[in-house]
């Protein structure tokens, strides 16, 4: 149980945080002792965050439906067709900045939560398609084969033989298109979500420090505490299913 | 050779082209290809296909596509030559339909009036490029080819935006309101990201040659390089601001060097730390998977430890590290766009600008520059990995 205690013990102390920010009132007065006003009081911090992993986990939630589905598509007979130009597609669309299709958004959609939403979705799903076809074209032929000889359907090949074996690869696929969200969430905030980026920006307009630091520490600890619960899942994940797979 | 199987496979009948041709169809009917604006900020009409270039410009867009889709189905020996020709040259002749748009509906007499480019025109844009992408894949890759598409149609468009057709356009305003500003972007951005990028390479270098000499080192390197990654940038720019503003303060011997809390400085240090984690794995892994029998093989030649690492694991490693080159130049070119928050200037400033105007068209005058630079890097690095992978003399 030791692989859990990081992300829990992260998680309290981001939750501890948001909630407890005003107790740390004294330190930022000496951070900016030149302002009246030192904790971001305009919103909630625990409904900044609430709101910012709700648009995380919405995103990566139909991303990886999306990336998955369209990857299993694309490597069955019927759709191998596709298999090129969705893999270059992946590629190419990872070489876009996230900020420039935060951006490319806003004419498209406005401002607002909406538009946020539709973007860390599509760039979101990008690196997970990319697992999942690296996952599915990396099990040997030879596995399928197997699958197929004791009598498994298509469909059964695929859903115990083939997603468990790809099942890792697109696990980092989900983690790194989770780490980006986040990172493309906070910058979110200056197209009108409200998300832990908003006292970072607010901060910067006003020029309050002390509101930079309690946005930029949240923001950081959210992500440490996502990028170790992927930690453990992985770890997991490995002691679960390796032993099989190295048969 | 690879011929036969892509002349076996170029006869059965494409069904990629089509879909994506069907897709393209139905999006430039429903969508609007241009708006007209009466000035910057108050939101324009839009205009339908028939609407914005006529009945004779839409019978021309709609051939083209049918065309494309018909040829797909053709059992044609050169077909995907002729696709490619048919592509390039309607995504090189595209900036047209702008320009009769503006010519057809922009009134003459009021100054301000502008024309934007709609979502029927983008989702064109974008589907002709997906159509091309499949077709030069289908040809197999071809250098000179990809090199010439590139030449033809971005000089197509170089000289359709510098036409007085297109002056029209608010995204070429915003630009004639501001060259200067958008110069100084330019060469701000590339200097904040190619730098970032220069001094994590000599960093990286450091650090992989330090991990390979004491294995020790390995985990907590690697370790704290992924960390940095972790933290999402915004964080950074911002964690950066008060340990820095406090140091500038504590010895104001920096401030006339031009270090300051908030500027490049932050902007370049969290660059740095960003480009780290793809500068150093990239690195050591091209330098500790040279394989060992090759190594043996120029000991054997009598070649001392010194020769060994200059003369055979630099230049094989060589490739895999322009590669760690490319994801960090990438990767810059994206987070500088996120220093403008904090004041560094770049294409990002115009993005938040816009932003903070509501004027989408500057938005776009950021963006699309960033994107064009990331994908320029991204072309140039892999033809520069792919011209330096050492060819064996004997096969």
């Amino acid at each position: 149980m030791r692989l859990w205690l990081p992300p829990v013990l992260l998680a309290v102390l981001l939750c501890g945080l948001s909630a407890g920010m005003p107790a740390l009132e004294p330190l930022f007065h000496w951070v900016q002792p030149d302002k009246q006003q030192v904790i971001y009081e305009r919103e909630s911090f625990l409904f900044l965050l609430q709101n910012h992993l709700l648009l995380v986990l919405i995103s990566a939630a139909v991303g990886t439906l999306v990336a998955v589905a369209g990857g299993i598509f694309a490597t069955r007979p019927s759709g191998r067709d596709f298999l090129p130009l969705v893999s270059q597609v992946a590629s190419i669309g990872q070489t876009f900045p996230p900020v420039a299709v935060l951006a490319l958004a806003v004419p498209v959609l406005g401002f607002g939560e909406a538009p946020i939403l539709v973007a860390l979705m599509l760039y979101g799903l990008l690196p997970i398609l990319r697992n999942t076809l690296a996952g599915l074209e990396g099990i040997s032929p030879a596995v399928k084969e197997a699958a197929r000889g004791m009598g498994m359907s298509p469909l059964q090949v695929l859903v115990r033989a083939e997603l468990p074996l790809a099942g890792r690869v697109i696990l980092a696929g989900i983690r790194t298109s989770v780490t980006i969200n986040i990172a493309t969430a906070a910058i979110g905030s200056t197209i009108g979500a409200r998300t832990l980026g908003d006292p970072v920006i607010a901060g910067l307009v006003n020029g309050n420090t002390a509101y930079v630091l309690q946005g930029a520490i949240l923001i950081g600890l959210l992500a440490l505490a996502t990028d170790s619960l992927f930690e453990a899942l992985e770890r997991t994940w490995d002691r679960r299913f390796s032993p099989q797979v190295a048969v | 050779m690879s011929v036969s199987r892509s002349e076996s496979s170029q006869l059965m009948p494409n069904r990629v082209i089509p879909a994506l041709g069907l897709l393209a169809l139905a999006l430039v009917w429903l969508l609007d290809v241009g708006t007209i604006q009466p000035n910057r900020i108050v939101p324009g009409t839009g205009h339908g296909l028939v609407s914005a270039v006529g009945w004779g410009g839409a019978a021309l867009v709609t051939s083209t596509l049918a065309g494309s889709i018909l040829l797909a189905f053709l059992n044609l020996r050169g077909r995907y030559l002729i696709q490619l020709a048919l592509l390039g040259l309607s995504l090189a002749l595209l900036p047209l339909l702008l320009d009769v748009f503006a010519s057809r509906h922009l009134p003459e007499d009021s100054p301000f009036a502008r024309s934007s480019i709609g979502a029927g025109f983008w989702c064109l844009l974008f589907f002709l490029f997906l159509m091309l992408i499949e077709t030069l894949g289908r040809l197999g890759s071809r250098r000179g080819l990809e090199l010439l598409l590139v030449v033809v149609i971005g000089g197509s468009w170089l000289i359709f935006l510098q036409s007085e057709g297109l002056e029209s356009l608010s995204l070429v305003r915003e630009f004639n309101a501001r060259p200067a500003k958008f110069e100084q972007a330019f060469w701000t951005h590339l200097a904040l990201a190619f730098g970032a990028v220069a001094i994590s390479a000599v960093l990286a270098f450091g650090l992989a040659l330090k991990m390979m000499r004491s294995p020790g080192w390995q985990r907590p390197i690697l370790g704290l390089v992924s960390f940095l990654q972790t933290i999402p940038s915004l964080a950074v720019f911002g964690l950066l601001i008060a340990p820095l503003s406090a140091l500038v303060a504590a010895f104001p011997v920096l401030e006339t060097l031009g270090i300051r809390g908030i500027g490049w400085t932050p902007a370049l240090l969290a660059l740095v730390a960003y480009s780290l984690l793809p500068m150093v794995r990239n690195t050591f892994v091209a330098l500790t998977e040279v394989p060992e029998n090759l190594a043996d093989a120029g000991r054997g030649m009598g070649m001392n430890e010194r020769q060994l690492f200059f003369k055979l694991k630099l230049p094989l490693a060589l490739p895999v590290i322009i590669e760690g080159v490319r994801i960090t130049t990438i990767q810059a070119i994206g987070l500088t766009a996120v220093a403008a928050l904090i004041g560094a200037g770049g294409f990002g400033s115009f993005i938040f600008q816009g932003l903070g105007q509501a004027a989408m068209d500057l938005v776009l005058l950021g963006a699309l520059p960033t994107i064009a630079l990331a994908l320029l890097a991204d072309a140039v690095f892999t033809m520069l990995a792919a011209s330096l992978k050492p060819t064996p003399a004997t096969a």
